[in-house]
């Protein structure tokens, strides 16, 4: 192994805020050169992504790197982790910066401050991801607030002030529940260790009491489903998406949905089990109602970008099944799916980016026929599309056919039920598609736009062939996320087990 | 033989701090009604006054690492590590609220030293107040400081706000100090108590169950005394009125000396005077706490005023700090860590509200920082990490702060104030992010005023940002220290 595998992750970490400290330093006049300086800053990390995945350390279980001793009198650390599943959500999220720098090209990509908050944001999901004990995941948990309230606040829509503050403070108060739950761990750690040592080695070997489990994974799994979002959870994301810019949106719906489930997968389930054994039935039932509300409310959406906020929510819902159902098929499906959902909403979020930028509206009523003048762009779309629906052969059939099939064992009426959100996508998908781009044009507006450039074509393109790919040779993507869900697995397993 | 100064316990080095700032203030007024002197004179007499101060402190802890805590002047004053830690915040806070100050007084219409002059005897009376074992000293050294800021408060003659802020401090001030002199006399009357350690020694001598009720009503109304200095609800109406009022270049300094002082010295009553008592006032000290939290979560949303908000901030803050005082004793060390952290972003969100509508102005309504973003860059960024510090965001002193005192208060099993005080933090991020949205978000309507920076400003905001920063990426150094405050009451 040439270059230390410790040395790559605090790369991973430090370097995007290495990057946005760059760009804040350049000089405003030279404005042309923000948007490649940004593109080469994010292809670092991503290059770093794709170096691990020749090392043998991506596909394993979770393991910890150095500690750095932050407040020593009371014996707190901060940890770093890595496990495999980590290893996909990071390559996920520098693929979608670095598009994202690659497509965005409204006014604002001249911006230091917009460049530099997406670097920002960065830099605090890759810390969520990599965080090795529960103070770092909360740090920066919080920290990716900071860069998001100045993207939307900045360069969102018209409703943006009612939007930016209803995510902030659903975020916050989520968080406030997971920072109780990380002070009433660090008093038990307290009381068995004699440290507030919080990092996940340390946690793994503390004895919770039924009562204290319960309690925390309440505490914690709150925390992320508001991020998730989780049903009734769920009100501030369509403001959220429908309001921020567009690459705002690609890295909300791409990346920060995933930093809830990446919680609980992380956090709750393989510390917590008695408390998640309890409430999973819970968490079941709302996942698949959100299944199928965000369906059917899609179907009833105007807005291209509503309906795809509405259509997060009935795939995260598939997400948050696998994971209730705690088997390992469909604990792998949910990894998988989430990777997909970051692959298909990033592309959808991106293709209404490119045709906002034309006509400046998002009505589907607006459109019509677009597949005469751009021909490419309704390929394109109809290929996400059916990403997104789960056609066999391509991605999302893959992450919904595990979780189905892993779920039924569990939830055998539930995931009959939301079996019938992957029909709900087809119509609310196709229905789209067929008003927005089939039969003539009857808006005027319509008849010269000019199809997708080279530019456009290369920022998209990527994300469709991974959907390919995932879809066609999903024992790829499968080998990466295997050892985690064998872990979590074994936990439940003990567990459910040990109660019966 | 002892001599009669070593058993009354003379020794001018435990006053010295004291002393310096008396003598300064004494040439200063020398100077002032009789020799014309230069401003530069006057200037170099002051800022060494102050360094004086900082060294004869110095010389304390020498004093402190050989003999321990003990008393002085017929234990009249006492030195520990309360007293230390005391001294030092009041010192760095009057020195990092120097530049403001000495630039204020010459806004003034007849360009007096008075200021500096009120400024070094506060500073000196709570000085005298942190380091008191006897509790008529205690109540000096409160009339010495508090009298002065009643009358910086009102410095600016010819401003309505600035006399109506100094009229009602003084009224509702002497109001609370009458209170706290008439809860020392009952604890004279009832028990002899006249000092910090007297109290304890009574206490258990008596016995727990035989306190009589005289007593326990004198240390609450001492106890109420200190609260009204610190702003917390239901004795917080005065501080909206008063920081809305009082020239601005003042107002950091007038709010973060008073609660230091009263904060140090209820710390040290409730750590070393009632220790054994603190169970018979458990439910007061919550129902202020809770009712701080919430009347200062309530009246902060509405506020269109920025220094009336950040009253009101104060009162919240006061709620946070007070938990962890009347808690226990590793509370009362993350308390002190949670006061110095937050006095910095006081003193610096007051410094950038004089730098942007000078010093002598009252006002300081939102629309004053409409396009603060465009006017002065570095200003808004200091601005929002000060804001954010107060909200408790990860990687502001803030957070870590929040994060000892809220374990702490979980480990003593003191869950409903622990959701009180989270739900209050979630509503903070409502009223404290609003000033960053108008400074840095919003397009200004009209044309933005300019913004002078003097230099020493600018070094003064920049210190106290890096500080909100630093002590939130590297709190191991002030943690240590507040923890080494309390040890010996482990």
């Amino acid at each position: 192994m040439g270059i230390k595998l410790s040395g790559l992750i605090y790369t991973l970490i430090l370097f995007p805020l290495f990057g946005a400290v760059v760009i804040f330093l350049m000089p405003k006049k030279r404005f042309e050169l923000f948007q490649p300086l940004a593109i080469f800053l994010s292809i670092i990390p991503f290059s770093v992504c794709l170096y691990l995945f020749s090392n043998e350390n991506s596909k394993g279980s979770y393991q910890q790197f150095d500690s750095i001793n932050w407040i020593s009198s009371y014996g707190i650390k901060i940890s770093l982790g890595f496990s495999g599943m980590s290893h996909l959500l990071l390559s996920l999220t520098s693929i979608l910066v670095l598009l994202s720098f690659l497509s965005v090209t409204e006014n604002y990509s001249k911006s230091k401050g917009f460049i530099g908050s997406i670097l920002v944001l960065h830099f605090a999901v890759n810390g969520v991801f990599l965080s090795g004990d529960l103070l770092s995941l909360f740090i920066f948990f919080e920290a990716i607030l900071i860069p998001m309230y100045f993207l939307m606040g900045i360069w969102g829509g018209d409703n943006r002030r009612y939007a930016t503050i209803k995510f902030i403070i659903y975020t916050v108060f989520g968080s406030i529940f997971i920072f109780i739950g990380t002070v009433y761990t660090g008093v038990i750690s307290y009381s068995q260790t004699g440290t507030l040592a919080l990092d996940y080695v340390t946690l793994s070997n503390l004895n919770f009491t039924s009562q204290q489990s319960k309690a925390l994974f309440l505490l914690f799994t709150f925390g992320f489903l508001v991020k998730v979002p989780l049903f009734p959870l769920h009100t501030w994301l369509p403001d959220a998406h429908v309001e921020a810019p567009t690459a705002g949106s690609i890295l909300l719906a791409g990346v920060l949905l995933k930093v809830g489930a990446f919680g609980i997968l992380r956090v709750s389930i393989p510390f917590f089990t008695e408390g998640f054994l309890e409430y999973r039935d819970i968490i079941a039932t709302l996942s698949v109602i959100g299944i199928i509300y965000g369906a059917v409310v899609a179907i009833a959406q105007i807005d291209i970008k509503k309906l795809i906020a509405y259509s997060s929510i009935s795939h995260m819902g598939f997400v948050m099944l696998g994971i209730s159902s705690g088997n390992l098929l469909s604990l792998e499906g949910a990894i998988i799916q989430m990777v997909n959902h970051g692959l298909t909403s990033g592309a959808l979020f991106m293709l209404v980016g490119f045709v906002y930028e034309r006509r400046h509206t998002r009505r589907i009523s607006d459109f019509g026929g677009l597949k005469i003048t751009m021909p490419k762009y309704a390929a394109i779309f109809l290929f996400t599309s059916f990403a997104s629906i789960g056609l066999p052969g391509l991605n999302g059939f893959v992450g919904e056919f595990m979780i189905l099939m892993g779920s039924f064992g569990t939830y055998k009426l539930l995931s009959a039920i939301s079996a019938f959100g992957v029909v709900l996508a087809a119509i609310y998908m196709l229905w789209a598609y067929q008003r927005m781009f089939t039969g003539e044009i009857n808006n005027e507006e319509n008849e010269n736009l000019h199809d997708l450039d080279t530019r456009e074509l290369v920022s998209v393109i990527p994300l469709l062939v991974l959907m390919l790919f995932i879809g066609v040779y999903p024992a790829f993507i499968e080998s990466y996320v295997l050892n985690d869900a064998q872990i979590i697995t074994n936990v439940v397993e003990l567990f459910s087990g040990g109660l019966n | 033989m002892n001599t009669v100064s070593q058993i009354i316990g003379l020794n001018w080095i435990v006053i010295g701090p004291t002393l310096a700032l008396v003598g300064t203030a004494l040439i200063l007024l020398f100077c002032t009604i009789t020799i014309a002197t230069s401003d530069s004179v006057k200037k170099v007499v002051t800022i060494s006054g102050i360094f004086m101060t900082l060294f004869a402190i110095f010389l304390k802890f020498g004093l402190f690492s050989t003999a321990g805590p003990s008393s002085y002047f017929s234990e009249k004053i006492l030195l520990d590590e309360f007293s230390l830690f005391g001294n030092v915040l009041l010192g760095l806070v009057l020195l990092l609220n120097f530049y403001p100050i000495w630039n204020s007084s010459f806004e003034l219409k007849d360009k007096t030293t008075e200021a500096i002059i009120l400024t070094l005897m506060s500073t000196a009376g709570f000085m005298l107040m942190v380091d008191s074992e006897n509790f008529m000293m205690l109540f000096i050294g409160l009339e010495i400081g508090s009298i002065s800021l009643y009358a910086l408060a009102g410095i600016n003659k010819g401003s309505l706000l600035s006399n109506e802020a100094s009229l009602k401090y003084f009224l509702l001030g002497s109001l609370a100090s009458c209170v706290l002199v008439y809860g020392i006399s009952l604890m004279y009357v009832s028990l002899s108590i006249t000092g910090v350690y007297e109290t304890t020694i009574a206490i258990s001598f008596i016995g727990i169950e035989n306190i009589p009720l005289t007593t326990l009503v004198g240390i609450l109304l001492l106890i109420i005394g200190l609260l009204f200095k610190v702003a917390a609800a239901p004795f917080q109406s005065w501080a909206p009125d008063v920081y809305q009022g009082s020239p601005t270049g003042y107002v950091g300094f007038m709010a973060a000396t008073a609660k230091v002082a009263s904060f140090v010295v209820l710390a040290r009553l409730c750590i070393v005077s009632l220790g054994l008592v603190m169970d018979k006032f458990e439910l007061f000290f919550s129902a202020i706490i809770i009712l701080s939290i919430l009347i200062g979560s309530l009246f902060a949303t509405v506020q269109t005023d920025m220094k009336r908000l950040i009253a009101y901030s104060g009162v919240i803050q006061s709620g946070f700090i007070l938990s962890g005082i009347t808690s226990g004793v590793n509370g009362t060390s993350a308390s002190l860590f949670y006061l110095a952290a937050y006095i910095v972003q006081l003193i610096g969100i007051f410094l950038i509200f004089s730098v942007i509508t000078g010093e002598l102005s009252s006002d300081f309504s939102m629309e004053n920082l409409s396009g603060l973003f465009i006017e002065n860059k570095y200003l808004s960024i200091c601005f929002s990490i000060f804001m954010l510090g107060l909200a408790g965001l990860p990687l502001t002193s803030g957070f870590v702060s929040k994060f000892i005192l809220i374990t702490n208060l979980w480990s003593y099993e003191k869950y409903i104030l622990v959701f009180a005080l989270m739900l209050s933090t979630v509503a903070g991020f409502y009223f404290y992010l609003k000033p960053i949205w108008i400074a840095a978000i919003d397009k200004p309507e009209n044309s933005v005023p300019p913004i002078q920076l003097k230099l020493n400003d600018k070094i003064s905001v920049g210190v106290l940002a890096g500080l909100t920063i630093t002590l939130g990426l590297f709190p191991n150094i002030l943690i240590n220290i507040s923890r080494w405050v309390v040890q010996n009451y482990l």
